[in-house]
């Protein structure tokens, strides 16, 4: 099984080499000369005004939390998908409660509003 | 492929359960506030209708299915009606609570109906899936319980400690697993005892011993009690109620189920820590309890105590051991909501009746209200003829009968140092004058349930014989 | 050539597990455990565990680790404040991890897992799936579990909205079906006005 991987391991090694080459020669080969007024942050073309980091919007996390139980519950489908033909009725019936279950949670979200925007 | 379509009727119940969860969850969302009852009258029903289905499953077989992952066995039929009905009186003591505090909502009985799903699945699980699985679940849906009152300060942080501390307790647990399945190649408990003569036994020992410490903190046994004053006082006493309670005796199932059912080979290896455990548990709630002044945090360290006792009967390793810890687990969980529910009585908006100063005078208030507290009181601290004696009792008793008089002996002087504080409590409701004389105000099913259980106390202590024969008769 | 590339692996995820406590960048450490991930989902594919590696790719690494990024670049952290304890208590914890290391490695050691004790599983050929493996027992034998997976999916659901769902009836926004059905009579209202005599004051206008 892992020869068919092999493919993946030399492109990850390609990518390494590309990576670190480009930003080596990118380091060893420009002009560098700096000065205090090129290194210091600007705001189109301004002094910076406040801090870019802030609190953050606690419905982020709630659109992420979420955003995330759905993407778990897609990895539950691939395995699924590629035994169908095999595990015949039961394993259609036991994805569909699992699915039924997540909708239950998704009618739970939408009708909560924790899709809307406000 | 020869796979078997499993058989659904043992796990019925569970099915049953979750089926009108969700039904409830829907249901929930298309109420208004005013008519949040509904929500509050279905979840009781279920609960019933869920402990008569696990009630009618009983039988004195052990049926196991679902590729031996859920095991229906007499164990596990009582298990789930005790705590179908625990969880009833957790909600009926619950609801005033919730809506003086203005977070009557109906995620409270979902969650909660939720976890009793985690503990079900939890006492019947038959392989290490499915008691990860169940406990994931029931500890879920409590991080959320408690974190639900948002703007309680104390009550994030009692949920953030919970959480960190019962994330590392589940990581622990699955190391543990990890390493006995590691060697044996098995995660059914049952196939795990053949597998124990052959596997390298420094590793079973090695992920023993993260196993005993899940089930250490879950249960919370010293040193692993250290979130249980702290979240037992920060949770809203609605919370409290139920994690104090219930939950308790889904421990209890867990440590049986990994110990007995998986690992009874190795019972002198894990004798050895559950007796530590045990002492230090029972030495240390009942003497650092003697210190607070707050209520929630003397039970909690009461519960600390009550866990050595619960750790006690299963180390002995005989069947009547186990059931006279599985009778002990049933009464504590019953003692324990009760003890809150009264809290959650003498509670109204903007005031928690959790000092032990708050319980002044109690008896010219209300005597009956009285009576039932004194009869849970003296209940916990094991004075006869309440239930709590004969819990303590039969527990000490097969202590002696496995040889081990002197666990016996530690058990009974570190109950009567508890008893003081407990009578201490009585005392004030007796003999101190109130601080105020606002009347106690709840509604007609909180005084009902919390009678019955108070006069259950009293009744059963009085006729205890069928309570103790079903439980030690469940493992014979 | 397997031995060879578990070890460069195994270093990696070491290193970049390392990196994620102790740089003072939080940035950077979502970055570093980015990398840890990756290389424990190559481990895994070197056990043969094929599904799962690309589990953590597509959901820790996809998912998870990019939405804590953006989370971590702009939340207020003073890195430097949480940092203080860092030093100070570092030799307690090195303390710590060194007896815990030396315990596990003498009790458990290397022998308990090693050749002698556990054959070494065969090898698959090219045309073994790890999913298709899984698949077969995950939705038959082990349908149980896969259930309540579910369920704590759908707990997991519910805890986030009843936790960080806060209505906020004041804030402003467009309502698009209100603009869409809105009618002339909604909008303009006329006002029959009844001619009156000139006088010193203007007539009084009524306006909505």
């Amino acid at each position: 099984m892992l020869e068919n991987y092999l493919p993946v391991l030399i492109f990850m090694g390609v990518g390494l080499l590309v990576g670190i080459g480009m930003t080596a020669a990118g380091l060893i080969l420009s002009p560098h000369r700096p000065d205090r007024e090129k290194n210091s942050p600007y705001e189109c073309g301004f002094e910076a005004f406040e801090d870019s980091r802030m609190k953050f919007d606690v419905r982020y996390y709630l659109v992420a939390i979420l955003f995330i139980i759905f993407d778990l519950e897609i990895a539950f489908l691939f395995p699924w998908a590629v035994v169908l033909d095999s595990i015949g009725t039961f394993g259609l019936v036991a994805m569909a409660i699992f699915l039924g279950l997540l909708v239950v949670g998704f009618i739970y979200e939408w009708k909560k509003g924790a899709l809307e925007w406000e | 492929m020869n796979f078997v379509t499993p058989d659904f009727m043992p796990a019925m119940p569970e099915i049953f359960l979750l089926t009108i969860v969700c039904a409830i969850l829907i249901i929930d969302l298309f109420l208004k506030d005013e008519s949040r009852g509904a929500t509050y009258m279905l979840s009781l029903i279920a609960l019933a209708a869920t402990a008569i289905l696990s009630f009618t499953g009983y039988s004195q077989e052990t049926v196991t299915t679902f590729n031996d992952s859920f095991i229906l066995d007499p164990m596990a039929s009582i298990l789930k009606v005790a705590i179908c009905v625990v969880v009833m009186g957790v909600f009926i003591y619950a609801k005033d609570y919730l809506i003086d505090r203005n977070i009557y909502k109906g995620e409270y009985f979902i969650l909660g109906l939720f976890g009793v799903m985690g503990m079900m699945v939890m006492v019947s699980a038959g392989n290490f899936l499915t008691v990860y699985l169940g406990l994931e679940l029931l500890s879920l849906s409590m991080y959320a319980m408690i974190a639900m009152q948002r703007d309680s300060a104390i009550a994030s942080e009692a949920a953030m400690k919970y959480f960190i501390l019962g994330a590392i307790a589940s990581g622990m647990l699955l190391y543990g697993m990890s390493m006995v399945y590691g060697v044996t190649g098995s995660l059914d408990l049952a196939n795990l005892n053949k597998a124990v003569s052959t596997a390298d036994r420094i590793v079973m020992s090695f992920g023993l011993v993260f196993i005993i410490l899940g089930i250490a903190f879950k249960l919370g046994a010293v040193p692993f009690h250290m979130w249980m004053p702290d979240v037992y006082q920060g949770s809203p006493t609605s919370v409290t109620l139920y994690i104090s309670s219930a939950p308790k005796i889904a421990a209890f199932a867990m440590m049986y189920r990994l110990l007995v059912d998986g690992l009874t080979d190795m019972h002198a290896d894990w004798q050895m820590i559950l007796i530590i455990l045990s002492v230090l548990s029972m030495a240390l709630g009942n003497i650092i309890a003697i210190a607070q002044t707050n209520l929630k945090r003397m039970f909690a360290y009461s519960t600390i105590a009550h866990v050595g006792f619960i750790v006690m009967g299963v180390l002995t390793g005989t069947q009547a051991g186990y059931g006279a810890s599985m009778f002990y687990a049933i009464v504590y969980a019953i003692m324990s909501v009760g003890g809150f529910g009264m809290i959650a009585l003498l509670s109204r908006a903007g005031f928690e009746a959790d000092n032990i100063d708050d319980f002044k005078g109690l008896n010219q208030k209300s005597p009956w209200f009285a009576f039932i507290m004194m009869a849970i009181l003296f209940s916990m601290a094991g004075v006869p003829p309440f239930l709590g004696f004969w819990a303590k009792i039969s527990v000490l008793q097969e202590a002696v009968n496995s040889g081990l008089v002197w666990l016996a002996i530690v058990g009974v002087v570190t109950s009567v140092i508890g008893a003081f504080y407990y009578l201490r409590v009585v005392k004030v409701i007796y003999f101190d004058k109130p601080m105020d004389n606002t009347p106690i105000k709840a509604s007609m099913d909180i005084r009902m349930a919390l009678s019955i259980n108070g006069v259950a106390i009293l009744a059963l202590g009085l006729y205890p014989t069928a309570l103790i024969a079903l439980c030690i008769n469940t493992f014979s | 050539m397997e031995t060879f590339v578990f070890y460069i692996f195994s270093a990696f995820m070491v290193l970049s597990a390392l990196m994620v406590i102790s740089v003072n960048n939080p940035v950077k450490a979502a970055f570093f455990l980015v990398l840890s991930f990756f290389a424990s989902a190559a481990i895994w594919l070197l056990l043969e565990a094929e599904f799962l590696a690309i589990i953590l790719v597509i959901v820790y690494v996809g998912a998870v680790m990019v939405l804590f990024l953006f989370v971590v670049m702009m939340l207020d952290i003073n890195m430097v404040q949480i940092k203080k304890g860092f030093v100070n208590n570092l030799p307690l914890a090195v303390a710590v991890a060194i007896a815990m290391f030396a315990t596990i490695f003498f009790v458990v050691g290397g022998e308990s897992f090693s050749q002698s004790v556990f054959t070494i599983p065969d090898r698959h050929g090219a045309d073994y799936s790890n999913v298709a493996e899984l698949g077969k027992v995950l939705y038959s034998d082990y349908v149980y579990s896969f259930e309540i997976a579910a369920v704590i999916l759908l707990v997991g659901i519910i805890a986030a909205i009843s936790l960080t769902l806060r209505r906020r009836p004041n804030t402003r926004h467009q309502k698009i079906e209100d603009q869409i059905a809105v009618k002339s009579k909604d909008r303009l209202q006329v006002v029959k006005v009844d001619a009156q005599p000139r006088k010193y004051e203007p007539a009084k206008e009524e306006q909505k």
